[in-house]
């Protein structure tokens, strides 16, 4: 790449900048360091999700896991340990004081009332029922601590006819009940089978994003519910499906069905809704494509140069572009353009364009389509913070994705990435409960924590 | 059932909202900027969405292959309900002016511009804290507001970010080419990312009187939900790759082929649930074996793909709805893959409320999506739809700015304010009669 040369605002970035690095975090308040969150997540990463969300805030969250840790901690590719913990939990144990709790046990269930007591918030993922069974249901404990935020992430709900299923949460399976994945994919070639082409059906993102999205749903929910308490006094219940959660975030797919009939199927790297937009083929790869004004189409159809072979002069609206038949016609026009070039070839060539193409400052989106691996080295979100490293006490340098955004005031911060089952006993239940060293031993011969 | 949401449905609009009282400024256009502000307009917050006239957000013209609602986009209203429409145009001094009395009484103010446009607008945050010191500023776009790539003035939007950030890379089938999602989820993801940090700054400006600026990429956003991705990069040395619809940390977890020829998806990690599963597929012995007993033992390469085989060969031999069937009776997670039809039609989002008729003055009866986050006191709903752009100009101008009608007159003489342009989506639907939806009607 050329040399970089900065634009006419630098002074503006280097402004935002000092305002708001993240490697400042740690000199600004914290915006919920008031609340005290109690995270009883159980085999959903939802739940964990959503508490990090909030510890990264500030507030104090104590995560309670049964005696041996929760299912969650094993989560990794492959088996992987890294000191016993799986990498999964290595990001979303961040900032937590992690105590043991039996729930099977009246004992157990009076500690955490006593802890609900002086709690704000809680947060539970047991299939709807479950908590009620145990008398920790939100009436029960609202008697305790009116003004205690409750919230449920299940896969089913609270309430509803299918609520009552015994079933957690997992993120495949709320992916498949979003509709998301039923009208993402490849699509079949004619003529063939799935059975022949086993990767033409319907696929679910391969990150958790269905339990990202209900976790993250959930801390807005709270902290919604925490404006509210301001004004009344009065905590609530929350309920959120996690199929729900994401679902919400499928746009005009339920709307064409019901008044059109048309049900929202697979259409591969390409988007239903929009033109330009797509995945391309690269000489090394692949491109992201965009411009959803007609000028970045013909933007991007100059830079590979047919601006005049494809008349894109007299192109007066985007709209014939958008139905099926012309996107699939320009496709195959294209892919053997973009083919010629390297992805970061395409890059540049969409950066120089805003400069000094025909229709400057007007360029289409380019993006390479890059692996995980590149995105995690990529200097430019290291330079963020988005990457920094978090020095652990027990589990030493670990790479954790944050600042996922910045501000001047209150931004998130990670200041561990987990801790081993029942690490904070001592503290947690001697600041909250006041019991000491021998009262937990014995709790721990009647296996109570 | 707790009694806590006995009637939720029924008794939402005799219960307050959680946000009443919050006022938000929107100057934001297609997805990822506007989606933010609804969560908070379905929260209760009063939402101004700022378009420039006459033709307002670009998402007004999207659409599936060519299907518009009553002219409008079915997108543009998914993710614009309960708002106020002003048009203002903030590239004359006049239109600025107006924006600046609107922020003084303003809350929460959202931008998805590129950096340095709002203060080349004179509505920079620097130049909105003077009049408004608690006012809490958020800008959105696809690199932030520093650092190389926002230097370069890239444009970015959903698909580059499901691109940079490896997002798509590991959403595919094993060497497949990386695959784009069919929703614009780093977009919704973002947007919805950003209404915590904006909700944690109103907490913050409680407290202490202090409102704040707020950046954010969609990029960088959508790696946070990434999860076990980075620690597993750096702790292996081995970069993620795609894995179709297995999900690599949890055993069994993917979707199955069925005998119907439909897709049914499972999971079941934990000891009771593999232990129900191997019962439904009649082979209580796996549970015992020590290749499957642990879980993370499971977990390994070759024992995940032997497991995996065998349910995929019993699913193979039951419909999917059997599938789903089993997992209710013996314990583990199982659904059929749902679609657009589940959607409408499935009963349980119905009596949740979750899918639900809108009863809109301009465009009539129409399905759609409730708030997905339940509130016992406080319920979040949707009550109408989006607008005719700048359709609510005298009502947000009298309400907030107390101008009379002849002032207001002399703003669209100006150019200062507008109305839609005669075109698809921007001009109230055909069959409006002039008055419907109108708040305040001359």
């Amino acid at each position: 790449m050329t040399e970089h040369k900065r634009p006419k605002w630098a002074d503006w970035a280097d402004h935002i900048r000092a305002l708001d690095d993240p490697a400042k975090n740690f000199e600004k308040p914290e915006a919920l360091d008031h609340l005290t969150v109690i995270d009883l997540s159980s085999r959903s990463m939802a739940g964990p999700y959503c508490t990090s969300l909030l510890a990264e805030l500030g507030a104090e969250t104590i995560r309670i896991e049964p005696p041996g840790g929760d299912l969650v901690r094993s989560y990794s590719p492959n088996g992987v340990m890294h000191r016993g913990t799986g990498m999964a939990y290595l990001q979303e144990g961040r900032n937590k004081y992690h105590v043991t709790l039996n729930l099977e046990t009246e004992a157990g269930r009076d500690m955490l009332r006593s802890l609900v007591a002086q709690a704000d918030v809680l947060v539970e993922t047991f299939p709807a029922g479950r908590m009620d069974n145990w008398g920790l249901g939100y009436e029960e404990l609202a008697k305790l601590n009116p003004r205690l935020i409750y919230a449920s992430i299940t896969g089913y709900g609270q309430f509803g006819p299918e609520s009552g299923r015994n079933q957690f949460d997992y993120d495949n399976v709320a992916q498949a009940r979003s509709g998301v994945q039923y009208a993402t994919g490849e699509v079949l070639p004619e003529g063939k089978t799935v059975a022949e082409v086993p990767y033409a059906v319907s696929t679910k993102a391969g990150p958790w994003i269905a339990w990202a999205v209900s976790g993250t749903f959930g801390a807005l929910g709270i902290l919604a519910a925490a404006y509210w308490r301001e004004m009344s006094g009065e905590g609530q219940a929350i309920d959120i499906s996690t199929p729900e959660a994401y679902e919400r975030l499928n746009d005009y797919m339920l709307h064409w069905y019901a008044d059109q009939g048309v049900v929202n199927e697979r259409f591969g790297n390409l988007d239903t809704c929009l033109w330009l937009y797509g995945f391309y083929p690269t000489k090394d790869g692949g491109v992201f494509l965009g411009g959803l004004r007609l000028e970045m189409w013909k933007a991007f159809v100059d830079i590979i140069g047919k601006y005049d072979d494809w008349g894109a002069e007299q192109w007066t609206t985007l709209a014939p572009f958008m139905k099926k038949d012309w996107q699939l016609k320009y496709q195959a026009m294209i892919n053997p353009e973009t083919r010629q070039y390297t992805s970061q070839e395409l890059t540049a060539k969409s950066i120089e364009y805003a400069k000094l193409g025909r229709l400057a400052p007007i360029t289409p989106v380019v993006a390479e389509i890059v692996p995980p691996w590149n995105a995690m080295h990529d200097e430019v979100w290291r330079d963020r913070g988005v990457f920094a490293p978090v020095q652990d006490p027990v589990y030493g340098s670990i790479i954790c994705a944050q600042a996922q955004w910045k501000s001047t005031e209150t931004p998130p911060r990670t200041k561990w990435v987990c801790r081993p089952v029942g690490y904070d006993n001592g503290y947690i239940y001697l600041k909250y409960l006041g019991y000491g060293p021998e009262r937990l031993r014995e709790l721990g011969e009647r296996g109570v924590i | 059932m707790p009694d806590v949401f006995k009637d939720y449905v029924k008794k939402k609009f005799s219960r307050p909202a959680p946000l009443h009282g919050v006022r938000v400024l929107e100057v934001c256009t297609l997805l990822f900027g506007p989606s933010g502000p609804s969560f908070l307009a379905e929260m209760g917050a009063e939402v101004i969405k700022i378009e420039l006239p006459p033709a307002g957000d670009v998402t007004r013209s999207l659409n599936p292959f060519g299907w518009f609602y009553k002219e409008q986009s079915p997108m543009f209203m998914h993710i614009n309900p309960n708002k106020y429409y002003m048009a203002l145009d903030l590239h004359i001094d006049l239109g600025q002016q107006i924006f600046k009395e609107l922020a003084a009484k303003a809350d929460i103010i959202e931008f998805n511009l590129r950096p340095g446009v709002t203060r080349r607008w004179n509505i920079g945050y620097e130049q909105i804290k003077e009049a408004n010191p608690g006012i809490i500023y958020i800008e959105k776009n696809g690199f932030g507001q520093w650092g190389l790539y926002a230097e370069q003035d890239r444009p970015s939007n959903d698909g580059a970010s499901q691109a940079l950030s490896g997002y798509a890379w590991m959403s595919s089938f094993p060497n497949r080419p990386p695959l784009k999602q069919s929703i614009w989820i780093c977009d919704y993801y973002g947007g919805l990312m950003g209404e915590v940090a904006v909700l944690a700054a109103l907490h913050h400006r409680r407290k202490t009187g202090r409102g704040q600026f707020i950046e954010m990429s969609q990029t960088e956003n959508i790696m946070r939900a990434m999860s076990w991705v980075w620690p597993y990069q750096q702790l292996t040395g081995k970069g993620v790759e795609a894995a179709g619809n297995r999900d690599q940390c949890i055993c069994p977890a993917d979707t199955f082929l069925c005998a119907d020829g439909r897709l049914a998806a499972l999971a079941a990690p934990a000891p009771d649930e593999f232990m129900g599963l191997c019962k439904a597929m009649g082979r209580p012995e796996l549970a015992d074996d020590p290749r499957f007993r642990e879980h993370s033992v499971r977990l390994q390469e070759e024992n995940a793909l032997e497991i995996l085989k065998i349910v995929a060969a019993w699913a193979r031999a039951h419909t999917a709805d059997e599938i789903e069937a089993r997992g209710r009776e013996f314990g583990f997670a199982a659904t059929r893959l749902h679609n657009a039809v589940d959607m409408n039609e499935d009963p349980h989002r119905r009596q949740r409320g979750f899918v639900k008729e809108i009863d809109d003055p301009l465009y009539g009866c129409y399905v759609e999506h409730e708030f997905p986050v339940m509130m016992s006191k406080t319920p979040p709903k949707i009550k109408w739809t989006v607008r005719p752009v700048g359709f609510d100009n005298e009502f947000v101008m009298t309400k907030i700015l107390g101008r009379n009608q002849a002032q207001i007159d002399e703003l669209y003489l100006h150019g200062v304010l507008g109305k839609w342009k005669d075109m698809q989506g921007r001009r109230p639907p055909s069959d409006w009669d002039g008055q419907a939806g109108v708040i305040i009607r001359r």
